[in-house]
């Protein structure tokens, strides 16, 4: 058993480490973790293949392919041109509305999709009001991060928190809701400080941006209505799974399906769009997690946090949001998130009343990922696109934006777990 | 290997370059996109254009719809905003937006000497996605301009010269 032990951690730890230097892709990293533990036999193959959450994979998947019929539609470029007009082509206000419209639809759809289909019309706009396009782009990305917090759907790591611990969307919504939508308030007060000196321009040019046309970036309003209205049955069918015995995974999948027969579109084509490096990471992830916990890895971690924290269930609250706020700020939210889940079952189970530690699990992974440009999907998949159009985002021109709004961030999420859960 | 396969094998691109007699277009880095359009307007047959340096060697190639998304997104951006799918079309359009000289949305040279095959020089056209391509001598200055239907024509004579091969 020893031996399993120390072979799993050096299994977990090599994985862990590839992953973060990012040397190698990290769904092949994942899956490579994943096998290694079955075929050396630390767990059965019935075992992991167990341990693989369908639901959260048919979450995913099912909303990717919402997602991607829909931006095929011209949704995402249509919604920042409206934007443009209703800031009435002043830079400032164009960057408080893009990002409460990227902070919304974080909430819902995925944010790499948001973030990646509201920046051409950032790029072009910032190109004729002659302005960096990079404060449009990391407000949006930090919005973005933001908004995902709020709901099961809006970031991975809630979707794996949510499978995990039996909490639907309704009580994601009514638990992280009001905090993400407190954050997403100060941090657009901020943005002024932050960003304000940045985006003055000279009157004379506005008029070129207002003349845009919104309707001409529309690829399919037929297609674009069914899609919104699947996406808004899906997102209903979301708050009565619970009620029903259901699972999101099946409401997600059910949706898709409902989309691709509706659309009509070639189902080979949509689902060789799905993000399945994603997927596969997930699934790697799963296997070798289950490894970790079977040899008693997690069980030894839960016991010493209990004793570091001394077993106070507000110590361990905030210690675990700020811990979580950290790791995501550096390595990725996702195999961080599916380490700790056992954790904090382990900790439930030790007597700790659990419903806190997972909205601590939850705000820290989702937030502390606005750290810094390597914390989430979004800001990497964002910085190397900016990269190609000529504006490189930087470690260090992120990190002063980052690093200071997930500070904001926990702090705020700090008093509203204590005042709401702990007190 | 049989005859019509010789043939790409064996063909060098100098025995198919001047069959159109298409004029090389060439510009400088640096020069203005909206001149360059002009000059391409005046010589619509040749759709890849040439970048050379001051050493008069290729530097790079403009292909004609790459010259017109730079041009056309600065008047109506929607026509380009509505296929963008994904983050490669974004920093693409990005680049395009921004474009004002040569420089901003050429591509790597393309390029080919006179002896090698019109089997090869299918092939770089058919990767790089370029209905043309410029042959270059020893140096790698611009010498000639090999267009696409000058070397599909010559498969077209091989075609029309034999008899089909059997089916089945």
């Amino acid at each position: 058993m020893e031996f399993d032990v120390a072979l799993t951690a050096l299994i977990f730890v090599v994985t862990y480490a590839i992953i973060a230097t990012d040397r190698i892709d990290k769904t092949v990293a994942a899956l490579l973790g994943g096998t290694a533990v079955v075929v050396l036999g630390v767990i059965s193959q019935e075992e992991a293949f167990g341990a693989i959450d369908l639901n959260v994979i048919f979450l995913l998947a099912g909303m990717m392919v919402l997602a991607t019929i829909l931006r095929r539609t011209g949704f995402f470029q249509w919604l920042a041109i409206r934007s443009v007009k209703v800031a009435g082509g002043d830079p400032f206000r164009l960057l408080i509305v893009l990002s409460v419209v990227c902070a919304v639809l974080s909430a819902f759809l995925d944010n790499v999709t948001t973030v990646v289909l509201l920046a051409p019309v950032t790029l072009y706009i910032s190109s004729v009001l002659h302005v960096s396009p990079l404060p449009f782009l990391i407000s949006e990305i930090l919005a973005s991060n933001i908004g995902g917090t709020a709901t099961l759907i809006g970031d991975p790591p809630n979707i794996l928190i949510g499978s995990a611990s039996g909490l639907g969307f309704v009580e994601f919504l009514t638990n992280l809701g009001p905090i993400a939508l407190l954050i997403l308030l100060v941090f657009l007060v901020m943005c002024r400080v932050l960003f304000g000196r940045d985006l003055e321009i000279h009157a004379d040019v506005r008029d070129a941006v207002l003349a845009l046309d919104e309707r001409e970036v529309l690829n399919d309003v037929w297609l674009l209505r069914v899609s919104l209205l699947v996406i808004g049955g899906t997102l209903s069918g979301f708050l009565l799974a619970t009620p029903l015995g259901l699972e999101p995974g099946s409401i997600a999948l059910l949706g898709a399906s409902i989309l691709l027969l509706i659309s009509r579109l070639d189902v080979e084509e949509i689902l060789r769009e799905v993000e399945w490096p994603t997927l596969f990471f997930f699934v790697g992830l799963f296997m070798l997690v289950e490894a970790v916990v079977h040899v008693g890895i997690i069980e030894a971690l839960a016991v010493a946090l209990i004793d570091l924290t001394g077993g106070d269930p507000t110590i361990t609250s905030l210690g675990l949001l700020w811990l979580s706020g950290l790791a995501s700020g550096v390595v990725d939210n996702i195999p961080y998130t599916a380490t700790m889940i056992p954790v904090v079952n382990h900790l439930g189970q030790a007597g700790m009343p659990i419903e806190p530690l997972w909205w601590s699990l939850a705000l820290g992974a989702c937030l502390g990922g606005n750290a810094t440009i390597v914390g989430a999907s979004a800001n990497v998949v964002v910085a190397n696109m900016a990269g190609r159009a000529g504006h490189p985002i930087t470690f260090q021109a992120f990190l002063r934006y980052g690093i200071l709004v997930a500070a904001v961030s926990l702090v705020m999420s700090s008093a509203y777990l204590y005042l709401r859960y702990l007190l | 290997m049989t005859g019509r396969y010789s043939l790409a094998r064996q063909t060098p691109v100098s025995a198919c370059q001047q069959r159109l007699a298409i004029e090389m277009l060439l510009v400088g880095a640096d020069d203005d996109l909206l001149v360059v359009m002009r000059r391409s307007a005046e010589q619509p047959q040749t759709r890849l254009i040439g970048v050379i340096g001051e050493d008069g060697k290729m530097v790079g190639v403009l292909p004609i719809h790459r010259l017109a998304e730079s041009v056309v997104s600065r008047v109506a951006p929607e026509a380009l905003l509505s296929d963008i799918s994904g983050a490669v079309d974004v920093a693409r359009f990005g680049h395009s937006v921004e474009a004002r000289v040569v420089r901003d949305v050429m591509v790597e040279p393309a390029v080919v000497q006179p002896e090698v095959t019109i089997d090869h020089a299918f092939r770089q056209m058919r990767v790089r996605r370029l209905s043309g391509l410029y042959v270059v001598d020893a140096d790698g200055r611009p010498t000639g301009y090999l267009d696409l239907l000058e070397l599909v024509l010559m498969y077209v004579d091989a075609l029309e010269s034999s008899p089909p091969a059997p089916s089945g």
